[in-house]
């Protein structure tokens, strides 16, 4: 027989290291007589978006296709630290640093402006690679011959942004004015459908609501919240790492199961963007808070579907058909 | 000792041991490193190539098994400027985090969509089966599939005009 659940869970996340530990990114950006706009930062990118991130936060600021950056990153070499891809941080941290640059670019490009327009910042405008005398938008100097004429000066057309948010270690009573630089919410609700034959579980849909403050890139989001919870759909329902006497008996993809596209559940996403005061354009991370509701919410769907209570993971069929026949029993003594 | 395989479109004469595995041969000879390896023992799908029409786990073949073959990698899909319509559908999709069962998704759909150019959402899902994806959940690589039909009917319909 097939048995229909609904569960639901809600969990809050702090990122970036917190608990006063320092915590950092540094970037910079360089305006090209090439046409090109380069961002260095070492934040790592490992598919979850970083470099379309910042390349979006630069270009906005800066007032110009996106088309014309280019990212050098993760060379001890050619960039300073933006700390690691880890703790749901980058696009906090480096957003922010490569906001700070832009910024400080785009000042940089008033400067010279009025600098060579012979006259102060209100008078000039910016847009479009461009930089003109708002009564004269012909006669307008473009990023790249800004940049040379920049070089002429023997200077270069760059800048840097770094950002150091602070954080508290935690008292003994486990509380601190900020203990991490924010927090990012999620509440999901998950369908399935058990079957009471074999006690598998079909995933039917996943509903996710997430308080992100901005989603700068709702695609790379989504990518984000869907990866996420299939990692902790595994982890709810087949992932186990089985271990006899310090040695693992399934590293293999043959015996440790991990979800495949026709294991996978349907999505619908629901992007809160309650800004916060200091993310990039309002943005809070997204990473690892997408992989946490989903184990508590199956098996609160599993409850629902059988009325029966896990507290070990993963809930395979197997352990669902031991706990139905258990059921049976003390429902028929 | 000597194998004949044709790799995306062209003939190549080959001198390999009786050991060297198809995937060694490619990402390491041919410099065909679209070809990726992720388990080496034919569960991952990462290595996937389309050998004699067929979605074929690289690792497992050895080279002189290969011998006459007509094997197609992502390589011989599309370039970087001009995009095969699938490839296309994937960065449009979102489908592509980390990219690197990207690859084997690519091909397993190529083969999937050559067989069934109109798949139901539920045959894309099984076409697929066979490469393990860790970052994307799936879904969005599934609507790949799905778009990559639309775009790809509509090309042949094009065609036929
Ligand atoms: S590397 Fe060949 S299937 Fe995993
Ligand atoms: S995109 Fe990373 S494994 Fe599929």
């Amino acid at each position: 027989m097939k048995k229909f659940g609904r569960g639901m869970a809600t969990i809050m996340f702090g990122f970036g290291y917190g608990e006063g530990f320092p915590d950092h990114s540094i970037a910079s950006i360089e305006i090209k007589e090439d046409e090109r706009i380069v961002i260095r930062t070492a934040a790592a990118d490992v598919g979850q978006g970083v470099i379309t991130t910042v390349i979006q936060i630069a270009a906005e600021i800066l007032r110009i296709n996106p088309n014309y950056f280019e990212v050098v990153q993760g060379d001890t070499h050619k960039t300073k630290n933006s700390g690691s891809t880890s703790a749901t941080r980058q696009t906090y941290f480096t957003g922010n640093a490569v906001k700070k640059a832009a910024e400080d670019m785009l000042a940089n490009l008033y400067h010279y402006g009025s600098l060579e327009f012979r006259s102060n910042h209100p008078e000039i405008a910016i847009e479009d690679g461009r930089i003109y005398m708002y009564d004269d938008p012909d006669d307008y100097i473009s990023y790249w011959e800004m940049a040379e004429r920049v070089k002429e000066r023997g200077e270069k057309l760059e800048a840097e942004g770094s950002f150091f948010p602070v954080t508290y270690s935690p008292d003994e009573n486990g509380q601190a004015d900020k203990v991490y630089v924010a927090y990012t919410f999620l509440s999901q609700v998950i369908d399935i459908e058990i079957d009471t034959d074999t006690g598998t579980i079909d995933l039917l849909d996943v509903y996710s609501a997430i308080d992100l403050g901005k989603a700068i890139n709702p695609k790379n989001v989504e990518g984000q919240i869907e990866g996420g919870t299939v990692q902790g759909l595994g982890m709810g329902m087949m992932e186990d790492q089985v271990i006899r006497n310090g040695k693992t008996l399934n590293a293999g993809m043959t015996d440790y199961l991990v979800p495949t596209s026709v294991d996978v559940p349907k999505f619908k996403h629901y992007l809160v963007e309650e800004e916060d005061s200091e993310g990039p354009f309002g943005a809070k991370g997204v990473g690892e808070p997408t992989l946490i509701a989903a184990a508590p919410a199956l098996a609160n769907a599993v409850y629902d579907a059988i009325g029966v209570r896990f507290f070990e993971l993963p809930i395979s069929p197997s352990k669902i058909k031991k706990a139905l026949k258990e059921k049976e029993k003390e429902e028929n003594s | 000792m000597q194998i004949t395989i044709t790799v995306n479109g062209a003939k190549r004469e080959l001198e390999v041991t009786p050991y060297t595995r198809l995937l060694d041969l490619l990402r390491e000879d041919l410099g065909l490193t679209g070809v990726k390896e992720g388990c080496g023992k034919g569960e991952c799908g990462a290595c996937t190539v389309i050998m004699n029409g067929e979605l074929t786990a690289s690792c497992l073949v050895p080279a002189p098994q290969a011998d006459q073959a007509e094997i197609v990698t992502v390589e011989g899909l599309g370039t970087k400027d001009d995009l095969h319509p699938i490839q296309e559908s994937f960065v449009e999709a979102g489908a592509v985090q980390c990219g690197y069962c990207i690859p084997g998704m690519v091909l397993a759909s190529k083969r999937l969509l050559d067989e069934k150019p109109k798949p139901t959402e539920k045959e894309v899902r099984y076409g697929l089966s066979g490469n393990i994806c860790r970052c994307t959940g799936y879904a969005k690589i599934i609507d790949a599939v799905m778009l990559a039909a639309d775009k790809l009917a509509v090309e042949g319909s094009d065609s036929n005009d």
